[in-house]
């Protein structure tokens, strides 16, 4: 458990970094907080020739940008407890960074880092996908940016090229009526979900006005419910439809079966942790309205 | 018993050794350093089963650093070789190297040895091995077919032995009986976890020819033993050494090939040689515990009497047998335990170690007796269920109560408090029986209560092994206590220390013994050259026998300081009290003399000891286990919460009522049993080893292989009752491993009780509360 030989380099500025990404192209990684990249490189499992270490450049500010938020690329989870604007704004983020591993974790990991790392149990890459965020990139060639939707390809794949890099990742404001909840089952608590579910809902005083609903766990990628979201339109803020839209999701959804949970207990969770998540998403908009 | 001023033993003294563990300056394995040495990656299968073709090491040539490999055929001889003297068992063998077939994913293939550790895992890389897959045996079943072909060749099936234990009569019993109560039930694989993983480093002096081996293990005399039988050196040129040890569990209760390995590459290459496992390389390749099958039948009297028991007991035991303790450890020791607390008068039982290409199985924490006490508690509560009696009342009507019980195998029980336990328990479980009676009503979220009674038979003496016909023919500890003429002690333990807190425990038994402070008491552990020779620490023994040693030769020590002290105080040594770091007259405590200068007269001045007296203040004593041992009993009792659409469990209460005779020292009980609650819920919720169909090991890392962390876990409540036994001379019984023993059972039985419904095998993770809860969802 000791990573094969690599290269050090400690990048200076974004535009050295970008230079020797792709440089390197598919030999060379970025380094941000380690906590997925470096674990694999012990176990070989990952075997980058180069590490581009882009911890000195930045790309760590949270900020309101017209109607959307930037987070940094080297944000880490811990700082999202403590942002009164994902508190308020983009309440289903919120709760789904208390579900991020540990604490050790959370101090070090990044953004960038966990939605490049793609794991398909991660919580981060399903906010992205639940609020149908931008996900900022560069490269020597330029800046690109790619729909959340189209980022993640499979698991641990994603649609950037080589020596592209994630800066940064937009978050479009949803209306000021909005709710959310993020629920999340794990054997222990900190582990990889066995299923995870996002709920974010926007609702004038009595009815959901429109719904995005994303699951991680269950799929290669995160994965949303759009006939499950349509049919919760102009559905009453008490929320009866929620168990049958949770019900709706699990069954199409085709979960994965595996060591960790079978299949079918996973299609029941999806259910359970759906209906849950509504309700609570609803609930939380029935306070504030 | 506990000497004549007994301030010591019993007391809260807290932990010498914590000092050193805590800071960060206890040195273990990889902290050792010497100059030129040699660092080894061993070069594993990666096929469960196959022939080898070809062990290419030619790339090593081309590398621009210098290398060194070993395959089988450098140590072709040499062996790991755990064999019983039955003519049932089948024989096997474990080439240090292998020779020609790989029986696991993990089997060392290669040793590769480089400058830096880093470069030695990079040339371990370059070794080719070509492998002709073998047919897989990676399921009991499999393993139980005798038409899949075996895995060692000149074997007629895939069983390394099979044979039975009995007493009493099944026959009449299955005729008296009103019920016939019969169940599967199954414990999973998976090992123990020592914090730290295993090492070795070796090291060969030419000046005194010397051969050095530390490891990081829990029998360094059996280490030292087994090195010079398979070398071929004397033993009196070999020094073993357990530096501090981080963790054992039972995992490094074995002597291992690479222990062999190690010391044989020192003397090959004539330079130190390190090898640190790294935590992917233990968890598939050390040891694995567990993953027994067994399947019951209880004759039940219409009055709730137990008659009989009938078992059948299949444990995997992977692919090669282990030593000292062999194949047969685990089921042996199965179906020994089986009958438990309880007076059932007839007795059957036919077990079975069967080989498959898995990791081998070995001592682990409990060694059998959490599969044994889960079949055992989780029938006793489907017996009461069937019968229609409360599970507590059911119990206490077939528990023992008069000691000494012989047992239906022979085996005679020393005094316990089974009844009183389980009454105690029931006590302080009512609350949580009445809000998982009502609990009932919901479909939603349950609650529910189940408990294990247990005995833990431990500090078991010599012919319980000589039964066994094993490598380990006996289990006495050895100490020697000496004084110095400042009167400081230092103590040469036989046990080895790897968190059971030796260094305290001894020093305070020894304190009492010479009327001294116990920081006064310095305890060498784990070293061959100071310590005489003992089998090592496992089987909770180390307190009862290792505290008796200490006790024994300490008060050798106290009788000579009494006679000095009685001749220069002109009184009988018989009056003498040695306390406070005095010798004074029992009646007239005022006439002292230190305990040092006694010491300086026994060892410099011996103008002023008695005529005669021999000099010296150094004792030794060996003390073995009684016939059949010392036994422990306890109660645990778990409490769960159960969400049902989610199957979210979560463990709201853990109670242990404990008696392990008398306590040495209370904080480091607590501590034992707390460690081995955890230990215990682990195997009941969470830790699985998983091989897929083709014996690939799917856990291999942490994020795989789940360990129970801080928030499963509730705080652990313990209750003691103390019936010190006659058979040690401390009135201690073991009480190292009976943490782990209890929880499987318990959680199980509250499962059951949550869920209304047969719970028949571990881990219950969340995937199988859903399994179980079925008939909840459908309702």
């Amino acid at each position: 458990m000791r990573p094969a030989a690599f290269e050090y380099h400690k990048a200076t500025s974004l535009e050295h970094a970008l230079t020797l990404l792709q440089e390197f192209g598919e030999d060379g990684r970025p380094l941000a907080g380690g906590q997925s990249l470096v674990p694999m490189m012990n176990l070989r499992l990952a075997r980058p020739g180069h590490l581009v270490d882009i911890n000195g450049l930045g790309l760590d500010s949270i900020e309101e940008r017209g109607d959307v938020l930037h987070i940094g690329a080297l944000v880490r989870h811990q700082r999202y407890f403590d942002d009164p604007i994902i508190a308020r704004r983009l309440p289903a983020f919120l709760e789904a960074v208390h579900w991020i591993g540990h604490p050790t974790i959370r101090r070090h990991g990044t953004l960038g880092g966990s939605i490049s790392h793609a794991d398909p149990t991660a919580e981060l890459p399903a906010i992205c996908v639940l609020y149908d965020a931008q996900i900022l990139v560069a490269s020597t060639a330029g800046e690109r940016r790619i729909a959340a939707a189209d980022f993640f390809a499979n698991a641990y794949v994603t649609t950037l090229e080589p020596g592209e890099m994630v800066t940064g990742v937009e978050f479009p404001f949803p209306p000021e009526n909005n709710s959310g909840a993020f629920l999340e089952q794990a054997e222990r608590r900190g582990d990889f979900a066995l299923a995870a579910i996002g709920v974010s809902i926007n609702h004038d005083t009595s009815t959901i006005t429109s719904a995005s609903i994303v699951c991680a766990g269950a799929r290669l990628v995160p994965t949303r419910a759009p006939e499950v979201e349509a049919a919760l339109v102009g559905r009453a803020l008490s929320a009866p439809e929620a168990r049958a839209a949770g019900t709706q999701f699990s069954e199409n959804i085709n979960p994965v079966g595996d060591h960790a949970a079978s299949a079918d207990y996973r299609r029941g969770l999806i259910a359970e942790l759906t209906t849950r998540a509504i309700e609570r998403a609803c609930e939380k908009a029935r306070e504030h309205s | 018993m506990n000497g004549e001023n007994p301030r010591q033993i019993g007391a809260r003294v807290q932990r010498f050794e914590d000092t050193r563990l805590l800071t960060g300056s206890a040195r273990y394995i990889d902290d050792i350093r010497l100059p030129n040495m040699l660092h080894l990656t061993i070069a594993r299968s990666q096929m469960a089963h196959g022939k080898i073709v070809e062990i290419d090491t030619s790339m090593l040539e081309d590398s621009d650093f210098p290398t060194w490999v070993f395959t089988g055929e450098d140590t072709r001889g040499l062996a790991l070789r755990a064999h019983q003297d039955y003519p049932e068992m089948q024989y096997s063998e474990q080439p240090l190297l292998a020779l020609d077939t790989v029986r696991f994913v993990g089997d060392p293939v290669a040793a590769v040895l480089a400058e830096d550790p880093y470069l030695a895992e990079d040339a371990a890389e370059l070794v080719f091995v070509d492998i002709d897959p073998l047919p897989v045996v990676a399921t009991m079943d499999q393993a139980r077919d005798s038409t899949v072909p075996p895995i060692f060749e000149g074997w007629k099936n895939n069983t390394f032995i099979e044979r039975q234990m009995k007493g009493g009569d099944l026959e009449a019993a299955r005729q008296a009986a009103a019920h016939v109560i019969k169940r599967t039930y199954r414990n999973q694989r998976q090992t123990g976890v020592p914090m730290e993983c295993r090492g070795v480093v070796a090291h060969f002096n030419d000046a005194d020819r010397v051969l050095t081996v530390w490891s990081s293990t829990q029998m360094p005399h059996l280490v030292r033993t087994y090195i010079a039988e398979e070398l071929d050196l004397p033993e009196s040129r070999i020094r073993v050494i357990a530096p501090d040890v981080g963790g054992g569990f039972g995992i490094k209760g074995q002597v291992f090939g690479e222990e062999v390995l190690v010391a044989w590459l020192a003397l090959k290459t004539g330079r130190p040689v390190k090898w640190i496992e790294d935590r992917r390389e233990h968890l598939i390749a050390s040891i694995h515990a567990r993953d027994h099958e067994h399947t019951l039948e209880a004759y039940v009297a219409a009055d709730g009497t137990v008659l009989g028991l009938k078992a059948d007991i299949s444990v995997d035991v992977g692919a090669y047998s282990t030593y000292p303790f062999t194949a047969a450890g685990d089921p042996g020791m199965a179906a020994k335990v089986l009958p438990g607390p309880y007076t059932i008068g007839a007795y059957e039982a036919t077990f079975r170690a069967l080989a498959s290409n898995k990791c081998p199985l070995g001592t682990y924490r409990g060694v059998a007796r959490p599969s044994a006490v889960f079949s055992q508690e989780r029938l006793m509560d489907e017996i009461a269920r069937e019968i229609g009696m409360d599970p507590f009342e059911f119990r206490l009507k077939n528990i023992i109560r008069d000691f000494p019980y012989k047992n239906v195998l022979g085996f005679t029980y020393d005094p316990g408090s089974y009844a009183e336990s389980l009454e105690k328990m029931q006590a302080l479980l009512a609350d949580d029986i009445a809000a998982a009676s009502a609990s009932k009503q919901s479909k939603d979220k349950r609650i529910g209560v189940g408990f294990a009674c247990f005995i833990e038979q431990t500090a078991h003496g010599t012919p319980d092994f000589t039964r066994r016909r094993v490598p380990i023919e006996t289990g006495y500890v050895a100490a020697r206590v000496e004084m110095n003429p400042d009167g400081e002690v230092v103590i040469g333990l036989g046990l080895q220390s790897h968190g059971q807190g030796h260094e305290t425990v001894m020093a305070q038994v020894a304190a009492d013994a010479l009327g001294i402070d116990p920081a006064n008491v310095f305890v060498r552990h784990g070293d061959t050259l100071t310590s005489p020779y003992s089998v090592g620490t496992w089987g909770s023994r180390g307190g009862p026998l290792g505290g008796g040693a200490v006790h024994m030769a300490s008060l050798q020590i106290a009788d000579k300081l009494k006679a000095i002290a009685g001749h220069l105080l002109q009184a009988e040594a018989g009056d003498i009290i040695l306390a406070d770091g005095k010798a004074a007259l029992a009646n007239d405590p005022s006439r002292s003399i230190e305990i040092r200068k006694l010491a300086r007269a026994a060892l410099r001045n011996l103008d002023q000891v008695p005529e005669g007296m021999t000099p010296g203040l150094v004792a030794e004593f060996s003390l073995d286990g009684p016939k059949d041992g010392t036994y422990a009993n306890a109660v645990h009792a778990a409490v769960v919460e159960i969400d049902v659409p989610t199957s979210k469990l979560t463990l709201k209460r853990f109670v242990v009522v404990e008696d392990c005779g008398t306590i040495l020292n209370p904080m480091i009980v607590d501590g034992q049993v707390r460690g081995g609650v955890v230990q215990g819920i682990g195997s009941a919720l969470l830790e699985h080893f998983v091989y897929d169909s083709e014996g690939q090991p799917l856990t291999t890392s942490f994020a795989d292989y789940l360990m129970p962390l801080a928030p499963e876990i509730p705080d652990v409540e313990v209750h003691h009752i103390e019936t010190p036994t006659p058979l040690t001379p401390l009135g201690a019984k073991g009480l190292g491993e009976g943490g782990a023993i209890g929880p499987a059972a318990a959680i199980a039985n509250a499962v059951s009780d949550a869920l209304g419904t047969e719970v028949a095998s571990t881990p219950l993770n969340a995937s199988a509360i859903w399994d179980l809860s079925a008939h909840l969802r459908s309702a």
